[in-house]
């Protein structure tokens, strides 16, 4: 690989049409090459709208008017295809998922390389280069439906390694990881730098697991650029979102209020649990955090009814409600407006609905389409449907994922609200930190399970070596 | 049906053979069918479609579990052409008089839609989707349509997903989808398609992205594997597709059909 370029930016500013503000407010700063970059900031600050707009989808395929000037070296992107262009930037975007465009894992890495059309020894060359140099060598011949979050994330990688950029630009990289595939990840992107000197702009809201690559820190907020590089204790956008240990407090509830799973088996095509038997009592949150493809979400599906057990029972008091807010918010908003949304539990008075709405700052968004809010915005509006319904069993997935620091601040409050009410509250995290100061109990999902008291587990864990998967890994630098 | 075989199996049968050659095969039955109205034919290329999912791995409760839909509607045809058709014979009589002419035809047109239908599907659960695409640009087709292809069997999973999580979804917000008026199955619709169609949507302008942003486009060609040899399998499909050709045109040619 050549020596990266140099990426810069002069009073670069992009607004989408339709809409009165700018995305991206007069950015002049640039990306010194071999260098590492970290951008972080509240949701909607720009971040995804910046790396895009590096890769060369804005303007040409996200219709929005882009003044100012981005250039790689000393070539203004105007003058770039951006075909042309993606052989010098690449972008690995925040869903590995949705950006898998063939069926098997070998034919995506070479899906790059044979568009350039590359003679065909260089294509596999290519594909066993950047299959190896993520570790996904033993996975070429799969279906690339059939991969975990965190091999898709490899393949995401792998993919744009083999066109073989100069700088490699990642959006949210490690929102699907567990935390051990989030700590290899970055580990691997700091071989990669070491190797190829590439350049790494990274999105993130956590910055701790970044700081291993010694990066230069951006800002952003409301699509302006606010500080370079100071007040990085205070950048990381969760570290304030931690509940007071007062919330801890457990009340009693009547034994028949217990959910209780009894020698739970189940599994699809291998056995997730087998023997797990557990009490959810009122009043408290169970967090469940473990690697990817442990069952952590099945375990929900199983709670909720979603899934029967083929082994064991699970024990709900027959007039148990249950509230589950999904992964992906928009798999939950079926109405034409937020408010018919928030109705379909019953009508509301005008006040109410106000007050409601206020209460998740979606002030004066009644009459929106729920499709066209922003991801945090349709996040408070299905935490908040799922809580009108007054669950007694609270089932949250990754609530957490793609959500700043004001965000996680409300969905913990509200998680707290439930428990106080006397919900049993069931929450799949990867946020260590987060489970360890929110959560009373946590079971641990692998091959054997763990569960009891946050400390007794963590200790457990660091006894097993699972450092990734312990609060304090990720609240150092 | 289920988009797939057991990947286990994936070594075996019409795995093996090349995407033409199941293309030929394909069809050759196919027109078989079409061009007969022999039951005979009809039950044969049934068989044989049967034999080769079986020899291509597939067990035969997975089989039968596969094309579950297929028969039941094949059935219906067959009641349908039973009980309209009035011609030949009379057998015997339920409500109305079930003839041989009705007989003969709808077992005629449940055998012609169940070939079809269960040929097409072995051919697309045991035919590599890159090796289709490759083949397909190799004969000439752009290789944008090729792709398209394989794009709409890589959606084929992630909406049925969707279906069923946005059903859940609604399910555990007690909301009841009722179909018993025009009105409630229009608003059923809505509830169900409309965040799969959003989904969709978001999902179809992250692959363009993902594709633009990996060069696709770039040049009118891409690199394509070198050619894959003949293996046995291809050799006899190919003989039997080209005896079968010869047969039928040598029996038009001599007046016996």
């Amino acid at each position: 690989m050549s020596k990266a370029p140099q990426l810069s930016m002069n009073g670069l500013s992009v607004r989408f049409s339709g809409r009165t503000s700018d995305a991206l407010r007069d950015l002049t700063t640039c990306i010194e090459p071999g260098s590492t970059t970290a951008i972080t900031g509240p949701s909607g600050c720009g971040k995804t709208t910046l790396l895009r707009t590096l890769a060369g989808f804005i303007p040409s395929m996200i219709h929005a008017e882009v003044s100012g000037e981005v250039r790689v070296d000393e070539r203004s992107f105007a003058a770039l295809d951006l075909s042309a262009l993606s052989q010098r930037v690449g972008l690995v975007q925040q869903d590995p998922d949705a950006q898998v465009c063939t069926l098997r894992v070998r034919s995506e890495v070479g899906f790059g390389p044979e568009n350039l059309c590359l003679p065909y020894h260089e294509v596999t060359t290519r594909i066993s280069e950047s299959m190896a140099a993520v570790g996904i060598e033993h996975l070429a011949g799969r279906d690339t439906t059939t991969l975990s979050g965190g091999e898709k994330q490899r393949l995401a990688v792998a993919s744009i390694l083999a066109m073989g950029p100069e700088v490699i630009l990642l959006d949210e990289p490690t929102a699907h990881l567990d935390p051990a595939g989030a700590m290899d990840l970055f580990v691997l992107l700091r071989k990669l730098q070491e190797r190829s000197g590439c350049s790494l702009v990274i999105a993130e809201h956590r910055l701790t697991p970044i700081e291993s690559l010694n990066p230069s820190l951006w800002v952003l907020d409301r699509g302006a650029l606010v500080s370079r590089d100071e007040d990085r204790t205070h950048a990381d956008a969760r570290t304030l979102a931690q509940p007071r240990s007062a919330d801890r407090l457990v009340a009693a509830h009547p034994t028949q209020d217990i959910i209780r799973v009894q020698r739970l088996g189940f599994g699809y095509r291998e056995r997730l649990f087998d023997g797990l038997t557990l009490d959810i009592e009122p009043g408290t949150i169970l967090g469940v955090i473990g690697p990817n493809g442990t069952g952590k979400t099945t375990f929900l599906r199983l709670l909720a009814g979603l899934e029967k057990p083929e082994a064991g029972e699970i024990h709900k008091p027959p007039t148990s409600r249950t509230g589950m807010v999904f992964q992906h918010p928009h798999q939950q908003l079926f109405e034409r407006t937020v408010r018919r949304d928030l109705e379909i539990e019953g009508p509301l008075e005008a006040q109410a609905l106000k007050d409601l709405l206020a209460s998740a700052r979606l002030d004066g968004l009644g009459d929106a389409p729920p499709y066209l809010l922003s991801l945090g915005e349709q996040r408070r509006l299905t935490v908040l449907s799922t809580l009108r319904q007054h669950p007694q069993l609270l089932l949250l997935d990754e609530p957490f994922i793609g959500q700043d620091r004001g965000n996680v601040s409300w969905i913990v409050s509200q998680i707290l609200e439930a428990k106080n009410r006397g919900a049993a509250v069931c929450l799949v995290t990867h946020d260590i930190p987060m489970a360890s100061a929110l959560c009373d109990r946590i079971l641990y999902l692998e091959d054997e399970p763990l569960i009891g008291t946050p400390e007794g587990v963590f200790q457990k864990l660091r006894l097993r070596g699972q450092r990734a998967f312990t609060p304090e890994y990720w609240e150092q630098p | 049906m289920n988009a797939r075989m057991d990947p286990s199996m994936t070594e075996r049968g019409l795995h093996r053979v090349l995407p033409g050659t199941g293309l030929a095969l394909l069809l050759s039955l196919v027109f078989a069918v079409l061009g007969s109205r022999s039951l005979v034919v009809g039950m044969g290329a049934f068989g044989l479609v049967t034999a080769l999912a079986f020899w291509s791995g597939q067990s035969p409760w997975g089989w039968f579990r596969s094309l579950r839909y297929v028969l039941f509607f094949a059935l219906f045809l067959f009641l349908a052409q039973v009980l309209s058709i009035q011609s030949g014979r009379a057998v015997f009589r339920i409500w109305r008089t079930v003839t041989t002419g009705g007989l003969h035809a709808g077992a005629t047109m449940a055998l012609r839609f169940l070939t079809i239908l269960s040929s097409s599907f072995l051919y697309v659960t045991t035919t590599d989707p890159d090796r289709l695409a490759n083949t397909l640009i190799r004969w000439g087709i752009p290789y944008r349509y090729g792709y398209t292809f394989i794009l709409a069997l890589r959606f084929v999973p992630f909406f049925r997903k969707e279906l069923r999580t946005v059903r859940e979804a609604q399910q555990l917000r007690g909301m009841r989808v009722s179909v018993r008026s025009p009105r409630r199955l229009l608003r059923a619709l809505e509830f169900v398609f409309v965040p799969v169609l959003v989904s969709g949507l978001v999902r179809v302008d992250t692959i363009a992205m993902s594709m633009k942003g990996r060069a696709f486009g770039l040049h009118p060609r891409r690199t394509l594997p070198p050619k894959q040899a003949m293996t046995r399998e291809d050799v006899a499909i190919w003989c039997c597709v080209i005896g079968r050709l010869a047969i039928t045109l040598l029996a038009r040619r001599i007046g016996w059909t």
